[in-house]
């Protein structure tokens, strides 16, 4: 199975191994349940890497050779026989992956067993890990899954493992915080629900049409039937549409003004759930929003082009001023993202590949960079017992390791060159100079906004202890004697410091598939739709 | 007299005649003697004298009810797809009805096996003696109580599912409310049946005052509708409906009074106010069957009256206006009214009116007359659908009560509190009959909720102008019944709240109680099997399976 259908393997995996463990000890034997729950934790681990094993094989070519750098549009890979699961209403388990959705998996897969390795001794270990396993699942799910239904489902999955990692091992405010999270974005899902159905009932392919309804919901189906004469006919219905999608994932992603579940989310969860909220969650509504929303109406995204600009620029700008006074670190960090994630739509609103390239190099950077951000928060929390920005000072001293983690994953936020992050910025920022001129200016300042917030952080943390070999501990600590990280704490943000220092130097290895991809987007949809619109491309 | 072939028809309905006149004969077996008249011949009649041990058990009536249910369960649950036929020119039987009694049977059994718990059966119980302490003799008594009343519930319990099962395959308007006053009455009984608690005696009373005073309604519409068409066969008056030139005022008023009654039933705003008191009143086991089958009657009736009567061929029905109306009061009340509800079962109680509401706002989506059959079959699927599998999440969250109640406890949401720690599973599975309610998916309670706004999407959405170029003059050119769908997900997602917050306390809050429940071993397994169910009807070939019975079902109708 691995094989021939190697991403049903890797979404249905974890899913059933996750269930099972967390299930198998409440109704075996006793000495059968003990054991599940003695192995766990190992075992979910095995599983999360095996399928990091599995994704980065499709990726280096020992599984299906694929050249990335040649998927034409609309072609996927690894695409798999398709199974029909309701006959009755048109809806099929059809996966497969392209350069758009496959950075995605692998950083799913890669996040997963470190945010393990981050959290290796949370508390109920046990239910833990097969939860983030059957996490793992959900959004694999999610970016593999090219039937609408099945990827609403998965899309609404992965709200309950994360919605119990919030509940189980949060903060102290984390009853509002997890329902805050669950009904801000199920209200916004159920709202794209219906622009889905009104697409679903558009569909015309007979051949995958269901047997009691006629329509089907298979996106590859929608997408082709969208570039030819569009997926729905009148424009007005077409906008209404796009809006509803828009709501859903940008609610997820999220931006101005619909972002302040994630906060508070942010705040409360677990280190483990924040990192995989911040490093794939919010990645969902950006891909949910190029697969659906762009491909499928690009006319309509021509048309909303200054919105997006608008919402955009409000959670660039936004999301930074809110971080300058901020005293949270978490919380700092939480609406950093919001930040970083304005900066994904000026990349598509600018209408350009490299714009719309770099966009998707910012979802996978700061898909490393923010989790290595939350690792350190949490690092502090389990350490230190506090986020307040200057309640402890120098502690770099105690906790160099933790300082050095710190200082790299704040500089590969703020797009210091040669980190990750860096590659991204600079690729929206001239796709924008290309396409808007000088108003560059207004995101490039922000980027200077960003600086001064993180810099500041830093320094009143790690650095500035006046004594230097004492510092200045929070009163949280109750004169426990500080140390410096643990073990796997620091192997997993070790793994993300690499990979973010290599994914600086040597960009290409994703870059170029993802350029591949927007260059041919651009060319097969975008300027179609903007002749269409008489923009001029 | 029943020929054979209509016996066979009729068999479910036959078995539970049987099971209601051996629950009566049963437990009265005894070794009582008739001395024949100037002889000393005795004859043994078996009828009372001292009785016999075994027979009367007090399991006993539990069991004949669980067995006459599960007869008459698997027998609806074959004969779905065959079954067609004809019985004194009142009855009529296809899929539907047997699709409708499966549904009936179905929660009816669920709650029978519950209740085997609620009344706790004690061959052992006896009558006080004088010598028994003041706290021994009342528990002597209840136990005697519950003994003796044992045969009762279950021979009323059985009484309802005569009348529901009769009720779905009635041809004749008349028989129709005939069979649902039988359901009723023996429900309303059922509602007051702990009738030393106040507030079950009070939640009967309430329950069947408004109940009466609704079917009254219901029945004085129906004789303005003879008076009208001189007919109540459900064809004939469809006959006369179509044909009716202009509006008669008598059928108008008789549909609309009609319309009151079957309101009720469904518990749609604003006849709903006596539900959460009387499901509130009620023992879980028999506020699950009043939030599932119960509706699933009214729903029957509502399909009766509207879709087949009064439904016109073309053009918007009479009385879609008033039933969008309705239904979106139903589902918002219901909804707001949930959200500040402390008892649980008041939730449910809530939960189910803002339920129904969703229902009937497919109901109205179809009497827009925008959509042709196969649109109009696709929302009727998807109610009877949501009606099907309500029974697995709505009852199965009942049933959880019901493990409560055991202990005396679940009429506050502390009840449930560390329910999680308690029992796991159990918490577990209640978690996820209140996604399936909210409707989460891969849960079976999306896939219902999704047909329905997929109906009504389907239905409307198209009614936009083409020409509109941005959203507002399309907003405005489209039929209003679009807004139905939003309504229903706005209410969704507002729904989520209450339905997250019982996951919530018994994940979260430390228990009041932290023993272990009590024992309770076939009604755990009962929810367990529940909430497999749940899962499994949610995506997959569970749910195509189902789909397509309920297909045939509804084609039949």
């Amino acid at each position: 199975m691995i094989e021939s259908d190697p991403l049903t393997f890797i979404t249905l995996t974890p899913l059933v191994v996750g269930l099972a463990l967390l299930v198998l000890p409440y109704i075996a034997p006793a000495s059968m349940a003990d054991f599940t729950r003695k192995i766990a934790r190992s075992f979910s681990m095995g599983i999360a890497l095996a399928i990091f094993a599995i994704t980065s094989a499709l990726f280096l070519g020992q599984i299906g050779n694929i050249d990335w750098l040649d998927i034409t549009q609309g072609q996927y890979v690894f695409q798999n026989e398709s199974v029909i699961l309701v006959e009755s209403i048109g809806v099929r388990w059809v996966v497969g992956v392209d350069a758009l959705s496959f950075p995605m998996v692998w950083l799913t897969a890669m996040l997963i067993p470190v945010s393990m390795l981050v959290e290796w001794d949370a508390k109920k270990g046990h239910i833990f890990h097969p939860l983030i396993l059957i996490m793992e699942g959900a959004l694999i799910g999610v970016f593999v899954v090219l039937d609408l239904f099945v990827f609403y489902v998965f899309w609404e999955l992965t709200l309950i493992p994360m919605f119990f990692l919030i509940l189980v091992w949060g903060g102290d405010d984390r009853r509002y915080a997890s329902m805050k999270f669950f009904i801000y974005t199920f209200t916004a899902s159920v709202l794209m629900l219906i622009g889905i159905l009104v697409m679903y009932f558009n569909t015309g392919d007979a051949s995958l049409a269901g047997t009691l309804t006629g329509h089907h919901f298979d996106l590859v189906s929608m997408t082709a039937q969208a570039s030819g004469n569009g997926l729905i006919a009148g424009e007005g219905l077409r906008h209404f549409v796009w809006i509803l999608l828009l709501i859903g994932f940008a609610t997820k992603m999220p931006s101005v003004p619909v972002h302040t579940w994630l906060p508070d989310a942010h705040v409360q969860a677990p280190t483990a759930g924040s990192m995989l909220l911040a490093g794939v969650m919010l990645k969902m509504g950006a891909y949910g929003f190029l697969r659906i929303a762009v491909t499928i109406f690009p006319e309509s995204t021509v048309v909303f082009t200054p919105l997006l600009i608008l919402l955009g620029m409000a959670s660039l700008v936004y999301g930074a001023i809110v971080c300058m006074g901020q005293t949270n670190l978490k919380r700092m960090v939480a609406y950093s993202s919001v930040s970083h994630m304005g900066l994904i739509f000026l990349g598509i609103a600018t209408m350009q590949p490299l714009g719309i390239a770099g966009a998707l190099f910012m979802m996978f950077a700061h898909g490393i960079i923010s989790p290595l951000l939350f690792a350190v928060a949490g690092a502090f929390k389990h350490h230190y017992h506090t986020l307040e920005i200057g309640s402890m000072r120098g502690i770099a001293h105690h906790s160099p390791w933790l300082a050095g983690h710190m200082m790299l994953g704040w500089m590969a936020s703020l797009g210091l060159p040669l980190l990750a992050g860096f590659v991204a910025e600079i690729a929206v920022m001239i796709a924008f100079w290309m396409t808007f001129g000088w108003l560059v200016i207004l995101p490039a300042l922000t980027l200077i906004i960003t600086a001064v917030y993180y810099l500041t952080s830093m320094q009143r943390t790690i650095f500035e202890g006046g004594d230097p070999h004492v510092g200045v501990l929070p009163d949280t600590m109750h004169r426990e004697e500080p140390r410096d990280i643990t073990w796997h704490e620091n192997a997993g943000m070790f793994v993300l410091v690499a990979l973010t220092v290599l994914f600086g130097i040597l960009p290409f290895i994703f870059w170029d598939m993802m350029s591949d991809w927007s260059t041919e987007f651009m060319l097969e949809t975008l300027i179609h739709a903007m002749n269409s619109q008489g923009v001029k491309p | 007299m029943l020929t054979t072939e209509e016996m066979e028809y009729l068999l479910p309905e036959m078995v539970l005649v049987a099971g209601i006149i051996l629950a009566v004969l049963v437990p009265n077996l005894g070794d009582s003697t008739f001395r024949i008249p100037l002889t000393r011949t005795r004859i043994p009649i078996f009828i009372g004298g001292t009785r016999f041990k075994t027979t009367s058990n007090p399991r006993i009536p539990a069991r004949i009810a669980i067995l006459a249910f599960f007869v008459a369960f698997v027998y609806s649950f074959l004969e779905i797809k065959t079954a067609s036929g004809e019985v004194g020119g009142v009855i009529e039987i296809t899929s539907f009805t047997r699709m409708m009694s499966f549904v009936f049977y179905g929660a009816l059994l669920l709650a029978a096996i519950a209740t085997t718990y609620r009344m706790p059966a004690r061959p052992s119980a006896r009558a006080p003696r004088e010598k028994d302490s003041e706290l021994r003799t009342e528990a002597l008594i209840s136990a005697l109580m519950d003994n003796r009343r044992q045969v009762d519930f279950h021979i009323l319990l059985m009484m309802v599912g005569l009348g529901m099962g009769l009720m779905a395959m009635a041809s004749n308007l008349f028989f129709m409310f005939v069979a649902i006053e039988l359901a009723s009455l023996a429900a309303y009984i059922l509602v007051a049946f702990h009738k030393e608690e106040e507030v079950g005696g009070e939640a009967g009373a309430k329950y069947f005052i408004v109940g009466s005073v609704a079917s009254a309604t219901g029945i004085y519409g129906m004789s303005l509708v003879y008076l009208w068409s001189g007919d109540l066969d459900f064809d004939a008056l469809a006959a006369s409906w179509a044909a009716m030139d202009g509006l008669d005022p008598f059928a108008v008023v008789g549909v609309g009074l009609m319309l009151v009654a079957f309101g009720f039933k469904v518990s749609a705003a604003p006849f709903h106010l006596a539900t959460p008191d009387a499901y509130a009143g009620a023992s879980s086991p028999v506020a699950g069957v009043l939030a599932t089958a119960s509706k699933a009657m009214g729903f029957v009736a509502l399909f009766r009256v509207l879709i087949e009567i009064t439904m016109p061929e073309e053009g918007e029905a009479l009385w879609f206006v008033l039933l969008a109306i309705i239904a979106v009061v139903t589902m918002t009340w219901g909804n707001l009214a949930a959200l500040t509800s402390e008892n649980p079962k008041r939730m449910l109680a809530y939960s189910s009116v803002a339920h129904a509401g969703y229902m009937l706002a497919a109901i109205a989506a179809v009497g827009s007359g925008l959509g042709d059959s196969s649109t109009t079959e696709l929302v009727l699927v998807a109610i009877v659908f949501h009606l099907t599998i309500l029974v697995l999440f709505k009852l199965g969250a009942f049933l959880v009560l019901g493990i409560l109640e055991t202990e005396g406890r679940s009429h506050r949401l502390e009840d449930l509190h560390g329910l999680a720690q308690r029992d796991p599973l159990i918490a577990g599975s209640m978690f996820i009959f209140m996604l399936a309610l909210a409707g989460v998916p891969p849960l079976s309670g999306f896939l219902s909720k999704l047909l329905m706004i997929n109906g009504i999407v389907n239905i409307s959405a198209g009614t936009g102008s083409t020409n509109a170029d941005a959203i507002v003059p399309w907003a405005e050119t489209v039929d209003p019944v679009f807004w139905l769908a939003m309504a229903i997900v706005l209410n969704s997602a507002l729904s989520l709240f209450y339905y997250l917050r019982i996951g919530l306390v018994m994940f979260f809050e430390a228990p009041e109680n932290a023993k272990p429940l009590r024992k309770t071993l076939h009604l755990r397994n009962t929810i367990l099997v529940l909430t497999v169910l749940t899962v499994f009807f949610g995506i997959g070939s569970g749910a195509e399976y189902l789909l397509d019975l309920v297909e045939t079902a509804v084609s039949a109708l």
